[in-house]
């Protein structure tokens, strides 16, 4: 049996998978389902209960697990985790046409595109239009660069300074053996400046997108500031972006 | 008294056909999702719909309650409460057997239906009289008949429980050992419903010294009353407070009446006195240690081996998880790889993820994800017994709360226990087996669930097979599985250690130059 020593640093961030003994008080949701089943047990004869009628009442415990959505600024809440899928698939797969990537609200997918695959944009841009939307719907706010407006969520919004809208996106195989041949017939196109001004536009989508991808993958969110306004999740600690109003009323 | 009276009623046919539509409604009635209705059902009280004797009378044609007449019950009760009050207050000959009379009338209508006059019953003065019917030096027929009144009204609501108070010292006065069988049960019966209720309650019962003598009534062979006092110690120590489960398991003869029973009694008692040892174990590492050490564990594998009674089966397996999940020593010390109770464990947890019964293979997986957690040799046992089959299929087309348990079983046999420093080590075989036997896509799906922990799993087990499997093979395993785009669902996740650990694997499995050199 051969095993493999990954010298795993203490510091490093993953939570690696670690064999645990896990131990469960007798009240806990866990033993749920068994409690129920002992009281059905216990009693069904006295009621005379048929397969189907117990059934139906397993079923109810089921019906309270209830689960909430967990991308930032959603909350919606949801009967079960199959409502789960639904839901997510239904809301939050706003999906970019040109380059896949997938957004949670079709606001930001909106944003994404103009920011990254529309030319009048760049141009105005280049012209010194304020044309980069704050991201937190509400606000209003509009910068002149990227970089600017990522010190806005900052300043304005409590942004973790990791924050990164334009994450580096994973082109799928027919894209990466696309780019492989244009850089094989491209000159190499050396900006990495974020804004790629000056560049022509379809270029710009190419290396933009690389620029600020790169750029972005390194920012993470992160909670070390607390938000103006919570979503009341109960198990979250502070908070990030959210990309609804301020207006969404907290769920405690 | 008969040896093995049951408490359970006999249905006699209905013979008139109004009362199959009364018991069709009724029964609809019960199932119907009216939240009292439901709470009822799942309380960890029990009417006492029959005596606990054959001798007395059985109510015939009991069940035939129909809606309309739920007012005359009231009516009744009532006017039942007012006889026995007259009939205590009455002094001259014959009086003994007026207050029978009055009582068992009185019980007769908190007997015939599942929901039974409670309010009415209280609302008429009912316990204090109830009170006085159990004073010392009353007669046993008076005792048992008042027993049973108080044993159906605290199986009612919350409040109505608790209206239970005044007598609860006189039902403890009369389960010592001094009582007749049948006095002691009913009373045990009634003091079990109130323990059940909740944890103030249980709190007052200890402090009055209810423990002690229920504990002693387990100690007959054989008898409803021990499975009677059995339910009613489960009630009693189930907590939070561990401090009941630690007196009990220190009480002389409580441990060996344990093994006793689940070494030789029937199921019935082996399933109340098992619910005894969940308690204990899950309460308090004194008892815990204390089992442990003797062959509690190869009795609970032996009945889980060879019972099909899902009531038993549930609170034994349960008492080997806790007992498991509790102390190091089982799994270092008993449970040891190639000792036969080990064998013997597996098999029958094996048994129980067959089962069809869900609680059963949630429960054995969780159970066998602890034994997964222990040594390589543990690990390699259960990789090399007929549970593999089984956990692959569980991982992939189990309801979600199994495939989560069997999701951790998985990644257990997969990684060694760290030594010293904290590392631990991938089991590169087991986990290449598992990979190739299709489990990847399980625990994709794991990430993609609301669930956090789920999602948490999922990610770790998609950073071993990133990091595990050889010649980058396992970037390639998790992108067609759809493993990528899973991952990318963190991006706007409300959890930070979930988006941290998406973009970590992400990064550095899936970055810039991934796929370029194809």
């Amino acid at each position: 049996m051969m095993m493999i020593d990954n010298n795993l640093q203490a510091q490093s961030e993953f939570q690696y998978w670690f064999p645990v003994l896990r131990r469960f008080g007798p009240d806990d949701p866990f033993f749920a389902s068994g409690n129920i089943e002992r009281e059905l047990l216990a009693k069904q004869v006295a009621l005379d209960l048929t397969e189907e009628e117990k059934q139906q009442l397993r079923n109810l415990d089921d019906a309270d697990s209830e689960v909430s959505c967990p991308i930032v600024g959603c909350g919606a809440n949801l009967r079960s985790l199959v409502e789960f899928e639904d839901h997510y698939n239904a809301r939050h797969t706003a999906s970019c046409s040109v380059c896949s990537r997938v957004y949670p609200t079709s606001r930001l997918l909106g944003i994404h595109v103009s920011e990254a695959h529309d030319s009048f944009f760049q141009a105005k841009v280049a012209r010194g239009y304020a044309m980069y939307e704050c991201l937190v719907e509400g606000c209003g706010m509009k910068l002149k660069s990227y970089k600017s407006r990522h010190q806005h969520l900052m300043d304005k919004h409590n942004f973790p300074s990791s924050f990164d809208f334009f994450k580096k996106a994973q082109p799928s195989k027919k894209e990466r053996s696309k780019k492989n041949q244009r850089k094989q017939h491209h000159a190499t196109f050396t900006t990495e400046n974020e804004e790629g001004s000056g560049a022509s536009a379809m270029q710009v989508e190419e290396e933009t997108l690389n620029g600020l991808v790169s750029a972005v993958s390194k920012l993470t969110t992160s909670d070390s500031t607390p938000s103006a306004v919570s979503f009341g999740r109960r198990h979250t600690r502070g908070l990030t972006f959210f990309p609804r109003a301020v207006q969404r009323e907290t769920k405690k | 008294m008969a040896d093995e009276t049951t408490a359970t009623p006999r249905r006699d046919p209905i013979k008139n056909p109004v009362g199959n539509a009364a018991a069709q409604r009724r029964r609809q009635n019960a199932v119907s999702v009216g939240k009292e209705r439901r709470e009822a059902l799942f309380r960890t009280k029990r009417l006492c719909r029959v005596g606990v004797s054959s001798e007395m009378d059985v109510p015939v044609d009991s069940d035939m309650m129909i809606e309309e007449e739920q007012s005359i019950l009231e009516a009744q009760t009532s006017s039942a409460v007012e006889e026995l009050k007259t009939a205590i207050a009455f002094q001259g000959k014959g009086a003994v057997q007026k207050k029978v009379n009055a009582l068992r009338e009185l019980r007769r209508l908190l007997s015939r239906s599942e929901f039974p006059p409670i309010e009415t019953a209280i609302a008429s003065g009912a316990i204090p009289l109830l009170a006085q019917c159990l004073s010392f030096g009353s007669q046993d027929e008076q005792l048992l008949e008042a027993a049973w009144c108080l044993t159906n009204i605290a199986a009612g609501k919350p409040e109505e429980t608790r209206a239970l108070l005044p007598a609860l010292p006189l039902l403890i006065a009369h389960i010592g050992e001094k009582s007749s069988m049948m006095v002691a049960e009913q009373c045990a019966w009634a003091l079990g419903n109130v323990a059940g209720e909740g944890e103030d309650l249980r709190h007052i019962l200890i402090s009055q010294g209810a423990l002690l003598p229920l504990a002693k009534m387990m100690f007959p062979n054989k008898g409803s009353t021990v499975r009677t006092a059995g339910w009613a110690l489960s009630n009693l120590i189930k907590g939070p407070d561990p401090k009941a489960a630690t007196e009990l398991i220190k009480i002389d003869g409580v441990v060996e009446a344990i093994l006793r029973h689940l070494r030789k009694s029937d199921e019935e008692i082996a399933t109340e006195i098992a619910w005894v040892v969940v308690y204990l174990s899950a309460l308090s590492s004194v008892a815990t240690s204390v089992l442990v050490k003797t062959d509690l564990l190869q009795l609970l594998v032996e009945r889980l081996t060879t019972s099909n009674s899902l009531q038993l089966l549930i609170p034994v397996l349960r008492s080997l998880g806790n007992l498991i999940a509790g102390d190091t020593y089982t799994t270092n010390t008993v449970l040891v790889p190639g000792h036969e109770i080990t064998d013997n464990i597996i098999l029958a947890l094996i048994k129980c993820l067959k089962s069809e019964h869900r609680v059963l293979k949630k429960e054995a997986a969780w159970v066998l994800s602890n034994i997964a957690a222990g040594s390589v040799g543990h690990k390699q046992l259960i990789y090399k017994s007929e549970a593999m089959p089984l956990l692959i299929q569980l991982l992939m087309t189990a309801p979600f709360d199994i495939k989560k348990e069997v999701a951790y079983v998985v990644g257990n046999l997969c990684v060694a226990p760290a030594e010293g420093s904290g590392r631990s080590s991938l089991i590169f075989d087991h986990l290449v087996s598992f990979v190739r036997s299709g489990c990847l896509r399980g625990f994709v799906d794991l990430v993609r669930s609301a669930d956090i922990e789920a999602a948490r799993l999922g990610l770790q087990f998609m950073e071993l097979v990133l990091r595990g499997l050889p010649n980058g093979e396992g970037p390639k395993l998790v992108e067609k599985e759809d493993g990528i785009d899973a991952m990318e669902r963190f991006q706007f996740h409300e959890n930070e250690d979930l988006r941290n650990m998406a973009n970590q694997l992400v990064d550095k499995y899936f970055g810039a130059d991934y796929g370029l050199d194809e």
